[in-house]
């Protein structure tokens, strides 16, 4: 069984540290500029490593059904349609391809 | 009780609410994938109410499926919300002279959402009170917590989630979550270099994924850091 308990709880004091972090630094920490910048882009560039590792760890079946996945994502910018084409393609592969 | 409480709480609620029930999809999809992952209907609860914080609640649970430890999951999490140092550092004025209890109740109520309406309505020139910033976060909070537990009966009515192909759901909603991040070519570059990294590391060195994932999140932000120009928040 994974360590939920753990991460669970560290996240919430993680959470509650960088919330009123934010706010008794306030001043100090710069709204504009590369410092801002950097940490504006984390989440994105994360979420990026995260789907690159995790296309690199599944098969040509994965890629197919990322593949379709992207293209609804695009199109549509909709969270469940995008599941809906992912799981539905990597359904259709691993059943009948 | 005071007027502002009376009249701006209800107000946040009620302005927040169709931010809230988009929200809601990427909850009743955090349920889902928790469940997934063996995550119990109390943790998946006590996660939302008390996190309250839909993308680190993604990353680190997808990276403890994925078999990564404590330490590495944590981080990730972590390191997908010090954003939100900025936004409560911009909230300053509104907790100021506000008790240690309603600073915390403040900081905590304070999402994506919650914030960007706080902001938006303030810039409209309409008067934005501490009470109508933990009206909004509070809808947020209350149909995040209640479409994760319906993501969660969800998930229990499934029958074989590999055979679905609900295991593929993760990569999939992350897919959604970076389409709705993608603001313009400025991402570009950080988001190659993120990916690339990811990709050389994990190919030409031992090391454990989640840390790949890490250094190449970090690398992406230090060359937005290094190269944008545009750094309103």
């Amino acid at each position: 069984m994974p360590p939920f308990n753990l991460v669970i709880a560290g996240l919430i004091v993680a959470n509650l540290v960088i919330r009123l972090g934010g706010y008794y630094l306030g001043a100090a920490l710069p709204q504009s500029g590369p410092w801002a910048r950097g940490l504006k882009a984390l989440p994105g560039t994360l979420i990026t490593a995260l789907v690159t590792l995790q296309l690199m760890q599944g098969g040509a079946n994965e890629w197919i059904a990322a593949s379709a996945a992207f293209a609804t994502a695009i199109a549509t910018r909709s969270l469940p349609l995008t599941m809906i084409a992912g799981i539905l393609a990597i359904y259709a592969l691993r059943n009948w391809a | 009780m005071p007027p502002h409480l009376r009249t701006d709480l209800p107000k946040g609620v009620r302005d927040i609410m169709p931010l809230a029930l988009g929200a809601a999809l990427y909850g009743t999809a955090f349920g889902l994938l928790a469940a997934q992952a063996g995550m119990s209907t109390l943790q998946t609860g006590v996660m939302g109410a008390f996190v309250f914080s839909g993308s680190a609640q993604f990353v680190a649970v997808e990276r403890l499926a994925a078999g990564a430890g404590a330490i590495t999951a944590l981080i990730a999490g972590i390191a997908l919300n010090l954003r939100m140092l900025l936004m409560t550092a911009s909230l300053r004025d509104v907790l100021a002279d506000r008790p240690l209890w309603q600073k915390i109740l403040g900081v905590h109520m304070t999402t994506d959402e919650s914030w960007a309406l706080f902001h938006a309505t303030r810039a409209k020139g309409q008067t934005t009170s501490y009470w109508y910033l933990v009206g909004a976060g509070l809808g947020m909070w209350l149909l995040w917590l209640a479409s994760t537990l319906a993501g969660v009966s969800f998930a229990a009515s499934l029958p074989e989630p590999r055979a679905l192909g609900i295991d593929f759901a993760f990569t999939a909603a992350f897919i959604a979550i970076l389409r709705g991040m993608w603001s313009g070519n400025r991402d570009l570059a950080p988001w190659a270099v993120s990916a690339a990294t990811v990709a050389g590391l994990n190919t030409f060195t031992p090391m454990e994924p989640s840390w790949a994932l890490v250094i190449g999140g970090i690398l992406g932000a230090l060359t937005a850091a290094i190269g944008g120009k545009h750094a309103t928040l």
